[in-house]
């Protein structure tokens, strides 16, 4: 069973279109990343999981469930962290954890380990969220969304706002619900921690899919950036598979490498090289390729 | 209905609850002891001429009689005002506020279904209301017995009297939280909500103080507010049916569109 699928789900504004035939599938257990810039549809297709909204066609279903007939079971089973959270700012944050666990209907039995590991002390959650930093009020929201120990949490943008020394303690957080066989949906333009936390990406586009990728093989297709210097004549590498952007001059030669780096490798073999950089591999680069391939196969 | 929104809505609403009831209370004690001292004089006045006879006729309400001054304590705009901070403010700002702010997806992300969430805002609305007018009637009956005029006010009919109010001010809570849930932002909703309480009490004004317009009062919801034939055993039963239907239609549109609206993201 999936923790999340939908087919063909789709929600459109009159005739203006929000998320276009979204097809995703979310293993249980795995953290998803749900990656597209502001406007892409990430949000649309989160509040169509959670019953915020209604879709036009197709279908969904999270941990079984359908989401337009089961809402409230769905609701029922998951954690949701809303992008740039809004809370009662007249509750102190204990209050605030309290009321929302109650109506979870769940007891909190997570929330004392991840107040400390998120920093938030008894002292701090006495005092009213109006008071709160924006650091504080994300602590909450995280807080709020995990401490029912949800089967599947539903995380928008959640590190924002973080210093990076929790940002850590959140990673560390995910990683241990994973461990535990939770599942995480995990909507984020933050490509590094995307890459750092999890299995596999959706990216969206102007409400269209793009791709659905592991993490490991969506850094594999992304091109690699090479610099070397050599004495002596420079490698021949026109013709060699996966190399691109070939540029020489005065002893120092760059370019690209897509995909297998081995025949790339068997070609400067013979050539004096006397220094080599290979940039190391980032989300962002084979991010950009992807959505620059897409844009030339699907002008705007 | 949902018991951990149903305790938060009257722990939030607490202070400006007791604040309301306690100005109720003491305004409803101040109509009989104005009719206990100065009744006889203002009615001497008024049979004078020196009084213009609409005078009597302010809503239904006056001070030369005791069911006149309990009507007075319901119908003038102090009491209103007062009321109104349920049966508009909250009630228009309960789910279009939490809406605008963006604490009601953190609400709705919990397993709450969007008609548990309306039926319990609708009954803490109820709640608040019911004890307001329960203070201004317990106003004049401990008005009533300070100035030792108990004797002449019906006590029995008083429930009846309180159900006729919480029904009028009902009826107004029950608009303002259809629009409340038909509405992103708390603006337009309190506006309309209070827009329409301040025409129908208007039109309900000018046509007892104008012959002329009386033909007008029959639009306004606060004609069906009748305590005086109340306590003098006039009360019909169409006045609360009436009021009771326009609760029912405006929960009707409630139930039927804030379930199927899309809640997109907050602006």
């Amino acid at each position: 069973m999936y923790a999340i699928q939908t087919v063909g789900l789709t929600k459109r504004y009159r005739t203006i279109p929000a998320l276009e035939s979204l097809s995703i599938e979310v293993r249980e257990g795995e953290i998803f990343g749900f990656l597209g810039p502001n406007g892409a549809g990430k949000s649309t297709t989160i509040r169509l999981l959670l019953g915020f909204l209604h879709p036009t066609a197709g279908q969904g279903r999270v941990l079984g469930l359908d989401i337009v007939k089961d809402s409230v079971a769905v609701r029922r089973r998951l954690g949701y962290l809303p992008g740039g959270i809004a809370l009662y700012d007249t509750l102190t944050g204990k209050q605030q954890l309290d009321y929302l666990a109650e109506l979870n209907g769940r007891p909190p039995r997570r929330r004392a380990e991840l107040c400390e590991r998120l920093e938030l002390s008894e002292t701090t959650l006495e005092r009213r969220v109006r008071d709160y930093s924006r650091g504080m009020r994300q602590k909450i929201g995280i807080v709020q969304a995990l401490q029912h120990d949800p089967d599947l949490a539903i995380l928008d943008e959640p590190s924002e706002g973080l210093d990076p020394l929790m940002q850590r303690a959140f990673y560390d957080i995910l990683e241990q619900l994973k461990a535990e066989g939770r599942t995480i949906f995990f909507s984020s333009h933050v490509l590094s921690e995307v890459e750092r936390v999890c299995d596999r990406v959706a990216i969206i586009r102007r409400g269209r899919l793009v791709a659905v990728e592991d993490i490991a093989g969506l850094l594999a297709k992304r091109r690699r950036n090479v610099v070397m210097r050599f004495d002596g004549p420079p490698p021949s590498l026109e013709r060699v598979p996966g190399v691109s952007n070939v540029d020489t001059r005065d002893g120092r030669l760059t370019c690209g490498v897509d995909g297998d780096i081995g025949p790339f490798l068997a070609a400067i073999a013979g050539s004096r090289v006397t220094d080599l950089t290979i940039e190391p591999a980032r989300l962002e680069e084979a991010f950009l390729e992807l959505y620059e391939e897409t844009r030339e196969e699907k002008p705007a | 209905m949902n018991g951990a929104l149903f305790r938060h809505t009257w722990h939030s609403q607490r202070i400006r609850l007791a604040l309301v009831s306690f100005g109720l209370l003491v305004w409803g004690s101040l109509l009989p002891f104005i009719y206990a001292t100065f009744g006889s004089r203002f009615k001497s006045l008024l049979e004078s001429g020196l009084l213009p006879q609409q005078f009597a006729r302010f809503g239904g309400g006056d001070v030369f009689t005791l069911s006149g001054s309990v009507a007075l304590s319901l119908i003038h705009p102090i009491p209103m005002i007062l009321t109104s901070v349920f049966a508009v403010g909250f009630s228009a700002n309960a789910i279009a506020g939490e809406r605008q702010r963006g604490t009601l997806e953190v609400v709705l992300a919990r397993p709450l279904a969007r008609r548990s969430l309306y039926f319990t805002l609708l009954i803490s609305t109820f709640g608040f209301i019911a004890i307001a007018i329960a203070m201004v009637l317990a106003g004049n009956i401990l008005g009533s017995t300070l100035s030792g005029v108990l004797a002449e006010l019906p006590l029995r009919r008083m429930p009846l009297v309180w159900l006729n109010g919480v029904l009028l001010f009902g009826s107004f809570a029950a608009i303002g939280l259809a629009l409340s849930s038909s509405f992103d932002r708390a603006a337009p909703a309190i506006g309309w909500t209070l827009g329409i309480v301040v025409v129908m009490y208007v039109l309900e004004v000018l046509g007892s103080l104008w012959p002329d317009a009386e033909f007008l009062q029959p639009y306004s919801l606060f004609h069906y507010l009748k305590p005086r034939a109340v306590l003098t055993g006039g009360a019909q039963a169409f006045d609360f049916a009436l009021l009771a239907t326009v609760i029912v239609v405006a929960m009707a549109w409630a139930i039927a569109v804030f379930p199927r609206r899309d809640l997109a993201a907050p602006i």
